[in-house]
């Protein structure tokens, strides 16, 4: 605003420079030039300042950054006291926009005893306050089991009625191939490790609820009930008996006599001499 | 021809055995030598005979001199393949004599050794043999079976295994051995498997030793117990191993990646250890126990001396609560027989009953220790009720079965279509009752001596018998160790001083159970109870009992016990009775347990003092009993008596009495918790019935219905079930059952009504398990079968087909759910398939009642091999229901196909079994199935087939004289000898004492082309097979254990073809290559009997 301003006052100087200079001017690079060197006095007159260790520039700050700029001081009073001197006029002044206030969402709190008036006031509620953005959720026990109910139905009907588009299917009806599709039977390789073992799902949920039960029994020391607790995990399949054991009751000495098994024995290199022949 | 003598030529021999098994490839083959020594006890031992099937000898020496063998086995086939005989009874008789023929309690045996004649001079001496021999095994067919499924990878990668099993003595089928519980002997054995296998067997586990090229391993077992052959056992196979945590000598085995099931299932184990070592006061008698866990078992639990052989299906996690009692029963009655069947073996066949009457009754006792003393009297009224059911249909189990001097005529088993002379000839259904009948004899033995005597003579026995065991063999102390029924009751008497001898002749001795029929009237003016009881003795299974019978009486007094003396000519009895018929008011009724309770007296008889009568409430007699009392007199008996049996009792009489009071009784039972649970399933089942029968007068919601919503419905919301929760089993079990029954329920019109269904599918919609600690798979699955009972005859326009568009609404809303339930166990599925399982019934109910096109092309593929063992069985179920009812031959081929063709022999076994129970047609029934090639076609079944397997062939016999009956089946056209004998009835025709030669000797003449042949056939005819021992009988014989099997009058005869008997032996071989041959194609087969029939005259010739 302000440099519009001087550039605009610096611009009604036509009669005071010559017609090669106001082409200059209305192709903007004096006006360029002299917003430049304005601000370069400005920069420069703070150094000095500065280097003098103040902190409002002076008069001599600015001349001495006038000589340093090259420009005669002496003809700086001169300058200003010439006949046809334009009065630059101070901007008009616009009314200031209203910056719109902030929404306030929520009523702000008041300060607690312990914070005296004077600290500024709570933000707004919503910037430190969860506030929920839901619908307040149905807790009627009928409609809630209806909804797991339907849902579940729903899912597994859509999932078994791909599985049956996507794979071979049976049917009860010769007619209609669609209505109710059957999954084909598929021959297992070995039928026993489905039917037997829990799927996922289950082991997932029995640990679930184990670890229920062990929070609950943790104070009694009942370790036999452990045992099969214990071992559900997957990932002890494999370990040895060995390292189970000694957790179990009644094994004091149980190391040892684990070891005596004879399946647990190493099994022997075959010996040098010559064995009885087979066949 | 000399001859040895019966077992008594060799008694006890020391074995060594060493096995090499072979898992390679597809060829599933084995090799070994077996080495035996033997102590001679007689001179002119030069012949030795041993039990052997299967089995490629190659080679035997004694001694280290090559000896000569024949190998012959009559069993291979049992009557001679020309012959146009078609009659069970001659089959029988035939199959009986080729048993017997190499029996090895007879001291016969399939495979003959001639001792070399040098060493006739050093047995005669009684110096020991080393017989050593080398054989080989190559696909056997039975005794052993190899599991090998088909994926990629090695063979311990795909779980490959093999283990033995068979019905009885089978272990002949995978090594030479004397095949006899009685033959005892100790044992070394080794197994060289895959270094990735372990071999379980008999015995200690000395050493395991790897091959020089370290890629096998070698097992070496002691067992120095002296045991015999049919008690040895293997399983080889990729095992994960689990040491006992309760019991380091207690290993145990299972495939690979069951081990946390394998945890769990045998965690139990030790509790079952401890009782019986704590009733019976002495120690297991092996050091060591294995259990292992296979899959296509032969049967559920099979017991061999120091391990036991399971179904890997009786494995099962914490989250199962249907299984979890059945597999522990499973382990309880293995480890009984460890004690009774295996240390301690039997003398005979005949003492078998000892044995299994002892493991049986020990096992008992666990039972009523474990689940207590309701599931215990349960379980014996179930037991009676099966064996009173067998025997009033078949005629009778005998127990122990004396056979007088091998005529035929003394057979004590008469009324049967087989032999119960060996067990090999036995029907397994009836051997199952056999086991049955034995357990409950034994309690009643119990109760006539008391139980610490019973446990004390049970100590005696294996006291002696460990102490034997510790012998050396020359000390001829190991008969000890073989129980004997003389033996058992003569230490019964001097252990209790008691004479039981007439309780061992009613139920031992003899066959038949007791009917009896109960009335009574009460007397006012003497206060008398006259009471009834009469019997039937005349109908086929039953007998007379005469002895005392105890009849409980509850009075408004209390309860009286009287024992009554059964007489030949007495029905009436009078009982005296305490209470006067004036009743005090308000006083409480003592009862027999001591407890007294306020009774609403109302509905009772003013004159009479008498509640409710129990004949025989300890069920001290093996009998059925029909008792009439009034219905209110069964209301009281359901509510107030105590005995869980009586409760069971009085709801099945109540069926009888549809009336209000007896609803109420009945709904009382239901809710009142206290009462045993499988009362109250029972009584769900008996509501139903009387509802249907008042479903004019019924009020109120349908049975069960409220009762059901207030025990496990929401509070706010009746037609939501609650979240399951089966931490209550009693209740768990209820909720089960109630829906099932309710299904049962029919209104005015014979349907079900819609607020049960829409009930029943609710339960289904609203189940949620998701904060259960158990698995619902079962309920479920029960819930599948509700929407089964629920279903009724589709109403049918002029026999329609049946297609989609006129399904009646509510069928399918039930197969939606039955769609949805079988897709889902694709992706999800439960426990042992239940669901599966349900789903097909469910399938075949809704085919069955015409809402859904009849067609067993589902089934069929669902009873493919890979399939899980129960859903294949519900599968097969169904189609063999499906033969029955469209009558389809097509299905009946495919199913004997399947008999003859599956790997699994459970499997051909229950097929057999089923079509016996469900039998497309039976022999009083004209049925288009019936034809001449079917009869062929089981004949070689039965005669050939199934030579592998006893339990094959027995259950083939069964079906065959379900089908045709004991006579040749009428759809055949009568043979020419029909004309000889034709003035009598067609049963008469078929004499099997006289057909057979008269069969061969005409055949010589009809078909003098195939003379050479067929003469060389009759030779090898069973009957000739026994002749032919018969006349080696010529070196002297010690007395005692030889019998003399059989038609001595066909002895001449034979005699005449002694010199070609060598000739004979040659051409065994030849024969057999034809006969595998013939096999191989079984129904390119053409018919004998069609053939004969197109050259014989006409009857009206």
């Amino acid at each position: 605003m302000k440099w519009r301003g001087i550039l605009q006052n610096v611009s009604q100087r036509p009669k005071e420079i010559s017609s090669m200079a106001r082409a200059r001017w209305r192709h903007g690079g004096l006006g360029q030039r002299l917003r430049n060197d304005i601000s370069e006095i400005g920069r420069s007159a703070k150094s000095y300042c500065e280097h003098t260790a103040r902190t409002q520039p002076t008069l001599s700050d600015i001349l001495v950054t006038l000589v340093e700029m090259g420009f005669n001081v002496d003809t700086l009073p001169a300058y200003a006291k010439r006949s046809q001197r334009m009065v630059i006029t101070a901007p008009p002044v616009t009314n200031q926009p209203v910056t719109p206030k902030a929404l306030t969402a929520g009523q702000n709190r008041p300060h607690p005893l312990h914070i005296p008036s004077h600290f500024p006031e709570f933000p707004d509620p919503h910037t430190y306050i969860k506030t929920p953005t839901y619908r307040e959720p149905v807790s009627d026990y009928q409609v809630l089991r209806e909804k797991a109910a339907s849902h579940r139905r729903d899912v597994e009907r859509a999932l078994t009625r791909f599985m049956a588009k996507t794979g071979e299917t049976q049917s009860l009806f010769k007619d209609d191939v669609s209505t109710f599709p059957l999954i084909a039977a598929r021959p297992f390789t070995i039928p026993y490790l489905t039917a037997l073992l829990p799927s996922e799902l289950e082991m997932q949920q029995m640990e679930e609820t184990d670890s229920l039960e062990q929070d609950e029994q943790m104070d009694t020391e009942n370790l036999a009930l452990h045992v099969s607790t214990d071992d559900s995990g997957a990932e002890k399949e494999n370990a040895s008996v060995l390292q189970q054991n000694p957790a179990l009751p009644g094994s004091r000495n149980g190391e040892e006599s684990v070891m005596d098994n004879p399946y647990l024995r190493p099994v022997k290199k075959p010996k040098i001499r010559r064995k009885k022949s087979l066949s | 021809w000399r001859v040895e003598h019966g077992s008594l030529g060799f008694r006890g021999l020391t074995m060594f055995c060493s096995i090499l098994i072979l898992l390679c490839g597809s060829s599933l083959s084995l090799q070994g030598f077996v080495e035996l020594t033997i102590f001679p006890t007689v001179a002119n031992l030069n012949r030795i005979k041993l039990n052997s099937k299967q089995c490629r000898i190659y080679r035997v020496r004694i001694n280290d001199l090559e000896a000569a063998f024949i190998y012959n086995d009559p069993t291979l086939e049992v009557c001679h393949s020309e012959s146009k005989q078609r009659n069970l009874n001659y089959f029988s008789n035939a199959y009986a004599a080729a048993v017997s023929a190499v029996d090895p309690d007879a001291g016969n045996g399939e495979l003959c050794i001639k001792v070399p004649s040098e060493l006739w001079r050093h047995v005669d001496e009684l110096k020991v043999l080393k017989i050593h021999i080398n054989f080989s095994l190559d696909q056997p067919k039975g005794g052993l079976h190899f599991v090998v499924p088909s994926v990629e990878g090695s063979m311990a990668e795909r779980g490959a295994h093999v283990f033995s099993c068979g019905y009885q003595n089978s272990t002949r089928f995978w090594f030479p051995c004397v095949d006899s519980y009685s033959e005892l002997c100790t044992w070394k054995l080794e197994f060289t498997v895959d270094a990735a296998m372990v071999a379980v067997s008999n015995g200690d586990l000395v050493e395991t030793v790897y091959t020089h090229d370290m890629r096998k391993k070698t097992f070496h077992y002691m067992l120095t117990i002296p045991t015999a052959a049919s008690n040895i056992s293997l399983a080889i196979g990729p095992f994960e191993i689990l040491v006992d945590p309760y019991m380091h000598e207690v290993t145990h085995f299972c495939l690979p990646q069951l081990l946390p099931l394998l945890k769990h299932t045998t965690s139990y184990l030790h509790e079952v250890f401890e009782f019986y070592e704590e009733i019976l006061t002495c120690r297991y008698p092996y050091s060591c126990f294995k259990t292992v866990f296979i899959d296509e078992a032969y049967v559920e639990v099979a017991a061999y001396a120091s391990m036991s052989i399971f179904s890997t299906n009786l494995l099962h996690s914490a989250m199962i609560i249907d299984e979890t009692p059945l597999t522990r029963r499973c382990l309880a009655q293995s480890l009984a027989q460890q004690f009774f069947g295996c240390f301690i073996s039997r003398m005979s066949w005949s003492d078998e009953w000892v044995l299994k009457g002892i493991s049986g009754y020990i096992y008992g006792l666990w039972m009523k220790k474990t689940f207590g003393v309701n599931e215990y009297r349960h379980w014996i009224k179930e037991e009676l009720d099966k064996i009173v059911a067998y025997e009033l249909k078949t005629g009778g189990v005998l127990l122990h079965p004396i056979f007088g001097g091998g005529k035929e005529k003394d057979n004590p088993a008469s009324h049967l279509h087989f032999s119960i002379k060996h067990p090999h000839t036995l029907s397994w259904e009836y051997y199952t009752m056999f086991q049955c009948k034995a357990h409950l004899v034994m309690r009643l033995i119990e109760n006539r001596i008391s139980m610490e005597f019973m446990l004390q003579v049970f100590n005696k026995l294996l006291s002696l018998a460990s102490t034997a065991s510790s012998q050396k063999f020359q000390s001829h102390m190991w008969s000890q160790m073989l129980v004997s029924t003389y033996g058992f009751l003569k230490s019964i008497s001097n252990v209790s001083g008691k004479d039981i001898q007439p309780l061992i002749k009613q139920w031992v001795d003899q066959s038949g159970v007791v009917k009896f029929y109960g009335s009574f009237a009460f007397n006012r003016k003497r206060n008398v109870l006259e009471l009834e009881i009469k019997q039937d003795y005349t109908s086929p299974g039953t007998q007379k009992y005469v002895g005392p019978l105890k009849v409980t009486v509850q009075e408004l007094d209390g309860s009286f016990n009287h024992t009554l003396q059964i007489e030949e000519n007495s029905l009436k009895h009078d009982i005296p009775c305490h209470s006067k018929s004036r009743r005090n008011k308000k006083k409480k009724i003592p009862l027999m347990n001591g407890e007294e309770v306020d009774m609403d007296l109302s509905a009772m008889d003013a004159d009479s003092p008498l509640l409710w009568i129990r004949i025989d409430p300890d069920m001290s007699v093996l009998r059925k009993v029909e008792f009439e009392q009034a219905d209110f007199m069964w209301q009281y008996q359901l509510r107030y008596e105590r005995d869980v049996v009586a409760q069971q009792e009085s709801i099945l009489a109540l069926e009888k009495f549809p009336t209000p009071a007896s609803r109420l009784a009945l709904t009382d039972t239901l809710e009142h918790e206290h009462c045993f649970y499988r009362v109250r399933m029972a009584a769900c089942f008996c509501l139903a019935k009387i509802a249907n029968s008042m479903v004019s007068t019924w009020t109120g919601p349908p049975a069960m219905k409220s009762l059901f919503t207030r025990m496990f419905c929401c509070k706010t919301c009746p037609n939501i079930v609650k979240t399951n929760n089966f931490m209550s089993f009693q209740s768990y079990f209820l909720q089960k059952t109630m829906p099932v029954a309710m299904a049962l329920l029919r209104d005015v019109h014979n349907l079900c009504p819609k607020e049960v269904l829409t009930f029943i599918l609710d339960l289904i919609k609203y189940n949620d398990n998701r904060k259960n600690k158990f698995s619902d798979n079962y309920y479920r699955a029960e819930m599948i079968d509700a929407l089964a009972n629920s279903v009724t005859p589709a109403v049918s326009v002029n026999n329609e087909v049946r297609t989609l568009d006129n399904l009646n609404p509510d069928v399918r809303l039930i197969l939606e759910e039955i769609t949805r339930f079988l897709n889902m166990e694709k992706l999800l599925p439960s426990y042992r398939h239940t669901i599966t399982v349900s789903c097909l019934k469910a399938i075949r109910v809704l085919q069955k009642n015409g809402h859904v096109p009849s067609d067993p092309a589902l089934f069929k593929s669902y009873a493919e091999y890979g399939h899980f063992v129960d859903i294949r069985i519900a599968a097969l179920e169904a189609v063999v229901d499906y033969t029955k009812v469209d009558r389809s031959y097509e299905e009946l081929q495919w199913l004997l196909n399947m008999i003859q063709t599956d790997p699994v022999p459970y499997v051909r076994h229950k097929i057999l079994n089923m079509l016996t129970k469900n039998p497309p047609f039976t022999k009083n029934l004209e049925s288009p199935l019936c034809n001449e090639a079917l009869v062929d076609q089981l004949w070689k079944l039965m005669n050939s087939g199934t030579s592998h397997d006893w339990r094959l062939r027995c259950g083939a016999v069964d079906l065959y004289f379900t089908l045709f009956g004991l006579s040749r089946p009428s759809c055949l056209p009568l043979p020419e000898l029909g004309l000889v004998l034709n003035l009598k009835e067609k049963k008469a025709v078929l004499n099997p004492t006289i057909i057979p030669e008269t069969a061969a000797g005409n055949q010589e003449f009809s078909s003098s082309q195939e003379e050479e042949e067929i003469d060389m056939d009759t030779v090898h005819d069973s009957q000739a097979f026994i002749s032919h021992h018969l006349n080696m009988l010529e070196r002297p014989s010690t007395p005692g254990k030889v019998k003399v099997p059989q038609s001595h009058r066909r002895r001449h005869e034979h005699k005449k073809k002694k010199k070609k008997h060598r000739h004979k032996h040659r051409h065994r071989h030849r024969h057999d290559a034809r006969e595998r041959e013939r096999d191989r194609e079984p129904f390119a087969f053409s018919s004998p009997a069609s053939g004969r029939s197109a050259r014989s005259p006409s009857l009206s010739d």
